[in-house]
């Protein structure tokens, strides 16, 4: 393994950690305001228990975002030491707008959101939510601003080796940015409606909290419900725009290494080195009605359209691809039932259907990881798509260096996501119940040791606050 | 002119971030001199709603050195690669150890992580401020590599740095702080500033023989050096004054916290002003500089939004202001 192919496995293994985060935590942070402007309107107490206990989910999830988010910030210059010093003066400036609009707003309000319950007024609450859930919007909205230059790059000259903008409103509001912001929008609002939904739905299994049960899943299926149509639209409109902008990206989509076949490929094995497909299924004519021609006479072009030199690996662009795509019909069709099911008002009684629902909190997560493959590995071998190779990008380091780093941030990564799926498994066991501030105090020390801390004079403000609101 | 001004902004996150996270990185230094759990966790508490601020000038400090100065960003974060991973790897364990022991009290295990990453934390950014003393190669401007750039020098300042962070962490539990807890921290702040002020001395007289020794070459230098020199000793003399006095009154007090502060803008522009232009040898402010369009755009667009950081800051500070959460807690304990 070469020291290019570290710095990339690096780069996807932090990159794909943090997107996990993200995935959840900028919808679960839109669903927090409005469940908090619902309790500060009607000062419904089940409001501020919906509050509370998906408060915990995000909050340790936001935190690994940020400190991941961090690493890949610096690994810009630590890994890709000559990228950043080339297009540091177009990139840079687009991830600086994202840490003042975004990042320091979020700094801003999050510690009054996690800690401020019960210690500032109903108001203030409201407003730190609020503007958390606006900076991680305007966070997303950077970065998309920033990766579609990677992919279109427009506004700017090569001088001497380095980019340098011409005109701010075409780098920002390039070609590919016009798409892929509400895509990338929609696909994480989807994500945390589905994990929302899942973990919902195995309370109504367990028969527990059925009230808050009901209310949090309600309200997840209700937006998956719109924006899952939505989505599958705007996914159409950026697969259509790839067509024209990053036609080799589109070739490895499809799984085709030569032009002529009008059927579909719904799973391949791909070899690079022979340019063909080990094993490959294919779906009759469905790759010309794809195209928007029913005649089935049209295809998709193949790979060797594009010269080698210029080839993605179609193996990463082909599979990432099928997990969002299959991902996104699935949860379509979860999407759909529920809706059957609401109007037939059944929706809560079917036990299957929760089970497929808890099975299917993860999709939407999974789904867009397979997005961010395709549209990253698909980009190769350009980092800066047409103009400068990921090859050409990478800084010199030592081979020691790099595996250290490797390895570490593997082992880090691996330890912080078994810590954040224990931490999210036992706080849906505790369940919400703590969280409802209906319920009295506990006299006695709770088996969880939530008792036990705030009786030993410990700062727990979470668990205070429910006392203090009863005072 | 447009370089030197956001080059001012470099430096002030730098600033900003030496003496915000400085606190927050001391105070989990301090954590691993506590032995008793709960004042462990009420330490944890004060950095729980300030820690994801304090950091983010870091980010803004990296990406305000990408953004108006690629060169230098592409060239010296490589040259300090290991020190720089260590500490990423480092940060990010503390910030997560800080939301797991907020949210899930059971977590002991992430109080004494909490402690060591921000020892490790701090130690690796003070060691990577010393590569700052190796030169640079650059070939037809871009960054060319090099061998890993370890000196004894690196080992010096990460010391400095460690000491001076853990000086501001128990400056700033004296003022949140209250009783025996806080004459305790009060007692460590006076040690740890005594010990800084002594290892930044020597970091000054070491200087002279890395390949980035105070260039003292004009009289206006001299003058400036001085002058910021005066600055750094008389906040380690104020800070001094002001723990002894904290370890014998039960009062909140502000004056450490803000002696060491100004006492640590100072070293640091006292540095900046010994080797400007340079970042590093064989690296100058000019090479680095990106072009005009970049610096119109960084100036208007994050210049102008940097008042309304600080005002975020501020909320994020007073909001949590005093020592009522101690008190809270104290009220709690006693019902």
């Amino acid at each position: 393994m070469s020291l290019l192919d570290l710095s990339r496995w690096q780069f996807a293994i932090t990159v794909m950690f943090h997107m996990t985060f993200p995935a959840i935590t900028v919808g679960l942070a839109i669903f927090l305001s409005i469940v908090y402007g619902m309790y500060w309107r009607t000062q419904n107490p089940s409001y501020l228990q919906m509050f509370r206990f998906w408060r915990r989910i995000f909050a340790v999830g936001f935190a690994i975002g940020v400190v991941a988010g961090t690493v890949i910030t610096f690994q810009m210059g630590l890994n890709w030491g000559v990228f950043g010093a080339r297009t540091g003066a177009i990139i840079g400036p687009i991830i600086g707008m994202e840490v003042v609009t975004a990042f320091f707003v979020e700094a801003g309000f999050i510690g009054v959101m996690l800690y401020g319950d019960g210690r500032v007024g109903h108001r203030t609450m409201f407003i730190a939510t609020v503007m958390v859930a606006i900076g991680t919007i305007l966070s997303s909205t950077w970065i998309i601003a920033a990766n579609s230059w990677m992919q279109t790059p427009a506004g700017f000259q090569v001088v001497n080796g380095f980019f340098e903008p011409t005109d701010w409103l075409q780098v920002i509001f390039n070609p590919s940015f016009i798409w892929r912001w509400p895509h990338m929008l929609a696909a994480v609002l989807i994500s945390a409606s589905f994990f929302i939904a899942g973990i919902a739905a195995w309370y109504l299994i367990k028969n527990r909290s059925v009230r808050f049960a009901k209310q949090s899943l309600s309200i997840a299926l209700g937006v998956a419900a719109v924006l899952m149509p939505l989505q599958l639209f705007l996914g159409d409109q950026v697969g259509g725009h790839v067509l024209g902008a990053q036609l080799s990206k589109l070739e490895a989509v499809e799984g085709n290494w030569q032009s002529g076949n009008t059927s579909f490929v719904l799973f391949a094995i791909p070899d690079q080195e022979t340019a063909r497909n080990i094993a490959q299924l294919d779906v009759p004519c469905l790759g010309s009605y794809i195209l928007k021609d029913l005649s089935c006479s049209s295809a998709p072009p193949g790979l060797d359209a594009t010269p080698v030199a210029d080839q993605p690996s179609m193996a990463a662009t082909f599979w990432g691809f099928r997990v969002m795509f299959l991902g996104a019909v699935l949860m379509f069709s979860v999407a759909f039932v529920a809706t059957t099911l609401r109007l037939r008002g059944r929706l809560w009684s079917s036990r299957r259907f929760h089970r497929v629902v808890l099975i299917a909190a993860p999709a939407g997560i999974l789904a867009t990881l397979g997005g961010w493959v395709t549209a990253e590995a698909g980009r190769q071998p350009w980092v800066v798509f047409g103009y400068l190779r990921t090859a050409d990008a990478v800084s010199q380091l030592s081979p020691p260096e790099v595996v250290f780093s490797v390895v570490g941030f593997s082992l880090l990564y691996l330890f912080l996501l078994v810590a954040y799926i224990a931490y999210v498994v036992h706080t849906v066991r505790v369940g919400p119940e703590r969280d409802d501030p209906r319920r009295p105090p506990e006299p006695t020390p709770g088996a969880d040791g939530v008792g036990v801390a705030a009786l030993d004079g410990v700062a727990i403000p979470l668990d205070e606050d429910g006392e203090v609101t009863l005072r | 002119m447009m370089t030197t001004l956001w080059l001012a902004v470099v430096l002030l996150c730098l600033v900003m971030y030496v003496v915000l996270d400085g606190y927050d990185l001391g105070i989990g230094v301090a954590t691993l001199f506590e032995r008793d759990d709960d004042r462990r966790r009420s330490m944890l508490e004060l950095v729980a709603v300030a820690w994801d601020g304090n950091e983010t000038w870091l980010v803004l400090l990296g990406v305000g050195l990408w953004a108006g100065f690629p060169v230098a960003f592409g060239a010296l974060l490589p040259h300090a690669y290991l020190p720089l991973t260590v500490m990423l790897l480092a940060l990010a364990i503390r910030g997560v150890a800080v939301e797991m022991v907020s949210q899930r009290p059971p977590g002991h295990g992430w109080v004494r992580a909490f402690g060591v990453a921000s020892l490790v934390a701090a130690f690796a950014l003070g060691f990577t401020l010393g590569t700052l003393a190796v030169p640079i190669v650059l070939v037809n401007g871009i960054p060319a590599g090099g061998p890993a750039a370890f000196t004894w020098f690196s080992v010096l300042t990460g010391l400095v740095f460690t000491v001076g962070c853990t000086a501001l962490g128990f400056g700033h539990l004296v003022h949140k702080l209250s009783g025996e807890h806080r004459r305790t921290a009060a007692r460590g702040g006076l040690a740890a500033s005594v010990l800084a002020a002594a290892l930044f001395v020597a970091v000054l007289a070491a200087s002279g023989v890395t390949e980035a020794p105070l260039d003292l070459a004009t009289p206006g230098r001299v003058a400036a050096l001085v002058g910021l020199l005066a600055f750094v000793a008389g906040g380690a003399i104020a800070a001094v004054v002001g723990f002894a006095r904290a370890a014998r009154h039960d009062r909140p007090d502000r004056l450490p916290t803000m002696a060491l502060a100004v006492s640590v803008v100072a070293a640091f522009l006292s540095l900046v002003a010994a080797h400007y232009p340079y970042f590093a040898p064989g690296l100058t402010v000019q090479a680095a500089v990106g072009p005009h369009n970049t610096l119109v755009f960084l100036l208007i667009g994050i210049g102008l939004n940097i008042p309304l950081v600080l005002g975020y800051n501020v909320f994020a500070h007073h909001a949590f202001r005093g020592r009522e959460h101690t008190e809270a807690t104290e009220e709690r304990t006693v019902a």
